[in-house]
């Protein structure tokens, strides 16, 4: 099986699946929850309509009020009380109360003021950008001494390719779902982003080890040592992320709605990362070299 | 080969061993069994978030505006001791009080029923005064002077007696003559001295002398934490720190109860899962696999369980957090697929199963360790930038976990079952690793 001479089928796969959600993501962007966005939200059991959640809010002067059904029999009300801080409570008893009256038992209650919200977003930048730069410097590290043509710094930006591939296709599955279903995403799909960055790097790892470790003992054509090296890892790489995915998979089904978006965001991002340690960080490999062979050639001439 | 065989056998034992301790920790009475050892106090349980055990988390921004930038770490400081008085007033539920960067504090309430009353009694700003208390009738009656007369409080040793004391600083001026009248009249009258904060005694009654140098030793049978304590709290009244509430997150009981029993239900279906699928694909090495996970398993809950005793290193789990540990045990067959797929790979070249168990374990070795490294280190910058967020700490805290002890079942465990299962002649089917005889390459 030759996968490193379909590599342009592979890249307009990618291309293809990522389209879409980077327009959405330009267009319409990300919905922010209120951990970067500020304001209330408050879950309820049963199924509210926006009328009776309306009704109960009468005369607390909420902004914004929105009713996102969540699962099967609970209901996600956010609002913003444009109230002074110290009231915010009292409306908040207030609302819970008159929505008991009409049969909706509050289960959770959340409420972020602007300054904090400010830092999660800041520090859900900052981390994002931290693990980035501590991948590629570690992969530089880790391929050090990477048998020639490629160098480690090489394998490093390719697995950050990879990486970018998988994170930003979460993204624009995220921001679909934000535009069409009123998905929003939260301090916690931060932390999903960052686990599958790790996956994807983990998994793009074993490959590249493969490729490091047959660039040692054989002699021969750099495109052929890498397409049996995705052969070799193949079966281990489908197999682990397949457990993975049963995992989250069981997850997702049976854990509960309060993390089911979040597990979500991990199986997209660990199925994205499956096919990208595959059909774009190492052909990748293969198209760098060939790059600069070919510059190389020219620059001779 | 004898002594390898025999050093083989002991790490057997060493393993069954930890595996039997292991499983009866984890179990979830293993209180029972534990007290029929004769271990009294045996009380462990896996420390649970507020989403999992229900309660709410507050936090309140200071507003240091009007303190002087030297004092605003004294000031934020008596706050959080001001706080924790506050939080805890019954004394019950593990009430935490923490500090949150330079002008927030944090506050857990597990199992709070009035939040609003929690929020007002908490968020109060600190009001310090002085009162004078008949010492016949026992009747207080205000002196007039109160948190803005005191410049500084601090805990101190007297000289001659090496007794902690309070070393009680009034600002000049009008403050300190004010003091001075007070005492002299309450020494005359031999009435006492009590000073409260937000109504609750700080320190005394307490008879005092006359004080008209502007500095009072507050001195009684006090250690020097107590000391510390008085003089926080005075502090607090003396730079009094106007609070706002900038988060909430509660979360009632029925649905933090509902999240444990779904949790525990998708996690007991996911293992389930992966060791069927490891058992259909592996074979024998699969089987040995699932028995290396289900050690992984027991240990990760026993290290739970027992980091309630190590104060600041307390595992807390939150939803998040199982569903970090739910992840890690798809990633703790990881390791185990890398060393069977290479142990495949080498039986299909034609080598013995003792050469190609051990090829297979040197070689899957730098595609385990770098590999698991780079989730690692993801899991250490999540952790360092997620203070102000606990649920994605314990979510970076128990993925860690589990990929380190993963990393030490998957070695140790597998390669120990499989070396002994090898070196046996029953063992020497290649069928039963998943490689078909004619695969193999002569």
């Amino acid at each position: 099986v030759n996968i490193i001479g379909k590599r342009k089928l592979w890249y307009a796969i990618s291309i293809l699946m990522i389209i879409p959600g980077l327009i959405s993501l330009f267009v319409w962007g990300l919905k922010l929850g209120i951990d970067f966005n500020s304001g209330q939200l408050s879950v309820v059991r049963g199924n509210a309509s926006v009328e009776t959640v309306r009704q109960a809010a009468e005369g607390l002067g909420f902004n914004d009020i929105q009713v996102v059904p969540s699962g099967s029999d609970q209901t996600q009300i956010r609002f913003r009380d444009p109230s002074p801080q110290a009231q915010h409570e009292a409306n908040h008893q207030k609302f819970k109360a008159k929505l008991a009256e009409r049969d909706l038992e509050e289960l959770s209650f959340d409420s972020v003021g602007p300054t904090v919200s400010k830092d999660i977003a800041r520090n859900a930048l900052l981390s994002l950008l931290l693990v980035s730069v501590a991948i590629v410097l570690y992969i530089a590290y880790a391929f050090r001494n990477a048998p020639p043509p490629v160098s480690p710094w090489g394998f490093g930006f390719m697995a950050i390719a990879a990486l970018l591939h998988d994170a930003l296709f979460v993204l624009g599955v995220f921001s679909l779902l934000g535009h069409f279903f009123g998905v929003e995403i939260d301090a916690l799909f931060v932390t999903a982003i960052l686990t599958v960055i790790g996956f994807s790097v983990h998994d793009t790892i074993v490959v590249f080890d493969r490729i490091r470790e047959n660039l040692r003992r054989e002699k021969g054509d750099f495109e052929t040592i890498v397409n049996h090296s995705i052969l070799e890892t193949l079966a281990r790489s489908i197999n682990t992320s397949l457990t993975v995915l049963l995992t989250l998979l069981a997850l997702f089904l049976f854990g509960g709605e309060s993390i089911k978006l979040f597990v979500l965001a991990l199986m997209i991002g660990i199925a994205s990362g499956t096919y990208s340690s595959i059909f774009n960080a190492s052909p990748l490999l293969v198209t760098w070299h060939n790059y600069r062979l070919r510059r190389l050639q020219t620059a001779k001439k | 080969m004898i002594d390898s065989i025999m050093s083989l056998r002991v790490k057997f034992a060493l393993i069954l061993v930890l595996a039997v301790v292991t499983t009866l920790i984890a179990l979830p009475r293993e209180d029972a069994i534990l007290k029929a050892l004769g271990l009294k106090n045996a009380n462990l349980q896996v420390k649970q978030g507020l989403d999992l055990q229900g309660g709410a988390q507050l936090v309140f921004q200071a507003d240091l505006a009007k303190v002087k930038g030297e004092d605003r770490d004294q000031a934020l400081e008596s706050l959080i001791t001001v706080m924790n008085k506050r939080a805890n007033i019954g004394g019950t539920a593990e009430i935490t009080v923490q500090r949150q960067g330079n002008d927030r504090v944090t506050v857990s309430l597990p199992g709070v029923k009035d939040v609003n009353e929690a929020i007002d009694r908490i968020g109060k700003t600190a009001n310090l005064q002085f009162v004078e208390v008949n010492a016949q009738s026992g009747e207080q009656a205000p002196l007039g002077i109160d948190g803005k007369d005191i410049d500084s409080a601090t805990a101190d040793y007297d000289p001659q007696r090496s007794q902690p004391v309070v070393r009680l600083q009034l600002k000049g001026g009008e403050s300190t003559k004010k003091f001075g009248e007070i005492t002299t009249k309450l020494s005359q009258s031999g009435n006492l001295l009590l000073t409260l904060l937000d109504g609750q005694p700080t320190f005394g009654p307490a008879r005092t002398e006359p004080i008209n140098d502007g500095t009072a030793i507050l001195s009684g049978d006090m250690d020097i934490k107590e000391a510390r304590k008085i003089s926080e709290e005075i502090t607090a009244g003396a730079l009094p720190v106007p609070v706002t509430l900038v988060e909430q997150r509660s979360v009632g009981p029925s649905l933090g109860r509902e999240s444990v029993q779904h949790s525990i239900i998708a996690g007991m279906i996911g293992l389930g899962v992966v060791a069927l699928f490891m058992l259909l694909y592996y074979r024998l090495a699969g089987a040995l696999a699932v028995g290396a996970l289900m050690v992984y398993t027991t240990i990760t809950i026993v290290l739970y369980k027992l980091s309630a005793f190590v104060p600041g290193f307390t595992i807390v789990l939150t939803l998040a957090g199982i569903a970090g540990f739910i992840l890690s045990i798809g990633m703790a067959v990881d390791a185990n697929i890398l060393i069977f797929e290479r142990l495949k790979e080498e039986l299909r070249t034609g080598k013995s199963f003792v050469a190609a168990l051990e090829a297979a374990f040197e070689r899957a070795w730098s595609s385990i360790r770098d590999s698991n490294v780079s989730t690692l280190i993801t899991c250490a910058i999540l952790y360092f930038t997620s203070s102000a967020t606990p649920i994605i700490r314990g979510f970076a805290v128990t993925l860690a976990i589990g990929v380190l002890i993963s990393m030490f079942t998957a070695i140790v465990v597998t390669r120990t079952l499989l070396r002994l299962v090898i070196r046996r002649g029953w063992g020497h089917n290649l069928r039963w690793y998943g490689v078909k005889p004619e695969e193999v390459q002569s």
